[in-house]
């Protein structure tokens, strides 16, 4: 029998303490993800076996015209909805800090602004998708009021052009006010004194927005990017209720594409592939982005 | 004497708060147009011109919309799997957190490394095979396969992380000294000092639990364990079902987040603020 000693007692709680988290995240994200490249090279139907095939499944991908649409699809819809709510965030933040240092009263409105903004977060996603269908309906709400501007209607999600755009408009709605109150929690954290000595040397507003803010910013942008496009890239909620992926395939992205051929023509191997790459341009970007894995080697 | 420099300032304030609620209102018309669209006559679809206050309060779509699908079954089965999704969370994430901030583990920084990789692991990019995992577990159709891959998250364990991160390792120590368990430790000293992190951590995970929906779509089947935007999505799809009554349906699904982050808000303001970041 061999006893431990104190300090390696102690450490075995740290390890106990981290342990069930990790038996998860074997369970259910890295045997799947190893399981996946195993069936990209796979074919399988769920009936047989599965059966190697090499890089069939991607080769199958390169030639799939819906898969290219979807990973343009998929692209268009990250960027288009990330920058808008970076902007839209940053700019209510700053709105939000600046109302923050005044009198009680603009404090009260301040906080009560903040939570009916913060109610398109607390809907669920689902709920959002639904209601919205209904405002873009060609007799909904937005036709309602742009007839009543003059306006003529817009066919918002059945028309090719406009599929895509209007569910970037909701994504906006619905996200931008996190990354505000993420922003807004990053701009409070910034010391007053700075400021105010800035000030003192005669520094104006667009000066200290540059040599201040900005640069004490740029860990939560980091942040903001990274969550942001791990948000978008995974989309599929949205199009699933709004769209079907349609018109003609307009806002089919990838996790659409993944989702119809796995689990509609079972097609797992093919989805998996898919899968793989979704994974690899998440990959990529986060790897660009090391920001966050920087820190956290840090502290 | 008034400075034109004090009017103009004022003046600027003034456009601000009116932008600001400019902004606010085009923000929550959606949510507004969906309660009140829930009480209004179901006769009215679409109707014209908009009435934007409902003249007589049918309060009968409620019960109306609740009775034409298994509505209350599909509300107690979101409620089981995101409540444990919660537990799950916060049990699992202070654990690790407080393991990762507080003992010297071997491998500290890979451990860490791999915990953030897991969020480039959402539950779109392994559906596949993590359904072909619960599939082997025999937890298609059950609760089990709905909550477990969701248990844990990297985020809740991240922050739990930068939390605990800023309780004095003394306080530890001192109570380790006095013969204190570690667990005691956990329990008595380091959670009453998270509650914050932890309130923010509850909402969040309840919430995305609650807006699951790809994950219930492949692992259930049968209706009785379909969650609520399960039950939600096939009512919507089906047009002999009334706007106002969707819209009924859409209201109640908001309210757990909403009496959730009521009840929690002013842990949540402060979490968020201190450890929602770093």
């Amino acid at each position: 029998m061999w006893r431990l000693s104190y300090a390696n007692g102690i450490r075995l709680w740290g390890g106990l303490f981290v342990a069930p988290a990790v038996t998860i995240f074997v369970i259910f994200k890295y045997i799947p993800m190893a399981w996946a490249m195993w069936l990209s090279l796979s074919s399988y139907d769920l009936l047989t076996p599965p059966r190697f095939i090499g890089l069939d499944n991607y080769e199958g991908l390169a030639k799939d015209a819906l898969f290219t649409q979807a990973l343009e699809n998929t692209f268009t819809y990250v960027i288009g909805s990330t920058i808008p709510i970076w902007i839209v965030g940053l700019l209510l933040a700053l709105v939000f800090a600046s109302r923050n240092q005044y009198s009680v009263w603009s404090r009260v409105w301040s906080n009560f602004f903040m939570s009916a903004l913060f109610l398109t977060n607390v809907m669920p996603v689902l709920v959002a998708a639904v209601v919205w269908k209904f405002l873009y309906h060609p007799a909904g709400l937005i036709n309602e009021i742009l007839r009543q501007l003059g306006v003529a209607r817009i066919d918002w999600l059945t028309d090719q052009h406009t599929a895509m755009p209007a569910m970037i408009l909701v994504t906006v709605w619905r996200f931008a006010p996190y990354f505000m109150l993420v922003f807004l929690a990053g701009l409070l954290a910034i010391p007053r004194d700075y400021y105010e000595a800035a000030a003192l040397d005669g520094a104006g507003v667009r000066q200290q927005f540059r040599s201040i803010t900005l640069p004490s910013l740029a860990p939560v942008m980091g942040f903001v990017i990274v969550v942001s496009v791990l948000l978008t890239a995974r989309i599929f909620l949205m199009p699933f209720v709004m769209t079907q992926g349609g018109p003609g395939g307009a806002t089919r992205v990838l996790a659409m594409y993944i989702y119809e051929n796995g689990f509609t023509y079972l097609k797992m191997g093919r989805a998996a592939a898919a899968s793989v790459i979704l994974f690899a341009i998440v990959l990529l970007f986060t790897a660009l982005q090391l920001r966050l894995f920087k820190e956290a080697e840090e502290t | 004497m008034i400075s034109v420099r004090t009017i103009r300032r004022q003046a600027l304030t003034a456009v601000i708060w009116v932008l600001l609620a400019a902004v606010t209102v085009v923000f929550v018309l959606p949510v507004y147009w969906m309660l009140s669209t829930s009480f209004q006559a179901s006769d009215k679809l679409f109707s014209l011109p908009i009435e934007w206050l409902p003249s007589v309060l049918h309060t009968e779509n409620y019960p109306n919309a609740l009775s034409r699908a298994a509505f209350p079954r599909y509300f107690l089965n979101s409620l089981v799997v995101s409540l444990a999704v919660m537990a799950g969370n916060l049990v699992l994430g202070t654990l690790a957190g407080y393991g990762l901030a507080k003992y010297r583990i071997p491998g500290l920084r890979v451990l860490l490394l791999l915990i953030l990789c897991t969020l480039m692991l959402p539950i779109e990019v392994v559906i596949v095979p993590t359904f072909l995992v619960v599939k082997q577990f025999d937890w298609l159709n059950s609760y089990q396969g709905l909550a477990a891959p969701f248990l844990v998250d990297a985020f809740g364990i991240y922050l739990m992380r930068q939390f605990i991160l800023g309780v004095p390792t003394e306080y530890v120590e001192a109570a380790r000294i006095d013969g204190a368990g570690e667990l005691h430790i956990l329990l008595r000293i380091v959670v009453p000092q998270c509650l914050p992190a932890l309130a923010t951590l509850a909402i969040f995970s309840f919430r995305d639990s609650w807006d699951l929906f790809i994950w219930p779509l492949v692992v259930i089947s049968r209706d009785e364990w379909k969650t609520l935007p399960l039950g939600f999505v096939r009512f919507t799809d089906d047009y002999v079902n009334s706007q106002t009554e969707q819209m009924a349906i859409a209201t109640l699904a908001m309210l757990p987040v909403i009496v959730l982050l009521v009840v929690l808000q002013r842990s949540f303001v402060r979490g968020f603020a201190q450890a929602g970041l770093k």
